[in-house]
C-alpha cells in the first residue's frame, strides 16, 4: 500500500517544482521588458516630453477629463490668492524648462519636503503629473488649444 | 455628426416632458433613471459630475451651442454611446440641473428644422 504512494507524491512534488519554474520564467520575462516603467514617476513621461504649454493642457483637461480638472479647480478655489498665484508660476516654470531638467526637478520634487509650494499646497500640481491616464488625456489633446488662453485657470466651479 | 430634424424635436420634446415629471428628493438619481431610460449607464456620480459641469460650461459661455455641448457630452461618456444618446444626456442634464438652458435646447431644434 506503501509503495504506490511515493511516486505519487513524487511526481505531484516534479509537476509542482515545474509549475513554479514556468511562473517564474513568465513573470521575469515581463519584468526585464518593463525595466524602464519609472520614467513615469514620479512625473508620467509623457509631461517630460510634451511640448504644450501649461494652459494647453489645463484645456485639453477641462474639456477631456472634465471632472479630474473641476476638482483641481475647486481645490485651487479654496487656497489663498498667493498660493494660487504660486501654482500658477510653478507650473509656469515647470513647462519652460527641457526634458532633461523636468527630470531632475520631478526628482527634487519627491525629496525636497521642505519645498515652499508644495507645503502650502501639497496637490498643487495633481492635475499635471498625478496621474497617468489623465496626462495621457492630456498630452493626446493639448496641441489642439491656444497656447496661451489664461482663462482655463479662471474657472469657477460647478455649484 | 449633425443629428436629423425629427430626433433634435424628439430630444427637445423629451427635455420638456422630463421637465414636469415629478422629482424625487436627489436629483442625482433622477438624472441617472433618466440616462438609463436612454440606454446610458455608467457610474452614477460621475454622470452626475458630467451632467452639472455640462450647465456650468453652457452658463460660463464656453459651449455656446447644444452641438458643442453635446460634443463635450460624447467625448466624455462611454465610448460606445452615440450622437444621439450625446443629445439626451444634454436634455436630461438642462432638465435636471440647469433648467434655464432650455432655450439652448430649442435654438438647436430651430436651426435643424
Amino acid at each position: 500500500m506503501h509503495r504506490p504512494r511515493r511516486p505519487r507524491a513524487r511526481s505531484a512534488l516534479r509537476a509542482g517544482i515545474a509549475a513554479l519554474a514556468a511562473t517564474v520564467a513568465t513573470t521575469a520575462l515581463p519584468a526585464t521588458a518593463m525595466a524602464d516603467s519609472t520614467d513615469d514617476y514620479p512625473i508620467p513621461h509623457r509631461m517630460i516630453v510634451t511640448t504644450c504649454t501649461t494652459e494647453q493642457i489645463l484645456a485639453a483637461a477641462r474639456d477631456f477629463t472634465p471632472i479630474y480638472y473641476e476638482r483641481y479647480m475647486i481645490d485651487k478655489h479654496n487656497k489663498s490668492p498667493q498660493v494660487q498665484l504660486a501654482a500658477i508660476d510653478s507650473a509656469h516654470y515647470f513647462y519652460s524648462l527641457n526634458p532633461a531638467d523636468r527630470r531632475a526637478y520631478s526628482e527634487q520634487m519627491v525629496t525636497n519636503f521642505a519645498d515652499p509650494m508644495t507645503a502650502a499646497w501639497p496637490n498643487w500640481a495633481k492635475i499635471f503629473f498625478n496621474n497617468k491616464g489623465v496626462a495621457a488625456k492630456e498630452t493626446d489633446h493639448c496641441a489642439d488649444y491656444p497656447p496661451n488662453d489664461q482663462s482655463v485657470w479662471d474657472w469657477s466651479p460647478a455649484r | 455628426m449633425r443629428l436629423t430634424k425629427l430626433s433634435v424635436l424628439v430630444v427637445v420634446g423629451a427635455a420638456i416632458v422630463a421637465l414636469a415629471a415629478p422629482t424625487h428628493a436627489d436629483p442625482d438619481t433622477d438624472f441617472a433613471n433618466q440616462l438609463h431610460g436612454q440606454g446610458i449607464y455608467g457610474p452614477l456620480d460621475y454622470n452626475a459630475w458630467l451632467g452639472k459641469i455640462t450647465c456650468e460650461r453652457l452658463r460660463n459661455g464656453l459651449d455656446t451651442t447644444a452641438d458643442k455641448s453635446a460634443h463635450f457630452a460624447l467625448i466624455n461618456l462611454p465610448r460606445d454611446t452615440s450622437t444621439a444618446q450625446s443629445y439626451q444626456f444634454l436634455a436630461a442634464a438642462i432638465s435636471t440641473y440647469c433648467p434655464d438652458q432650455v432655450p439652448i435646447l430649442t435654438a438647436a431644434a430651430a436651426r435643424h428644422q
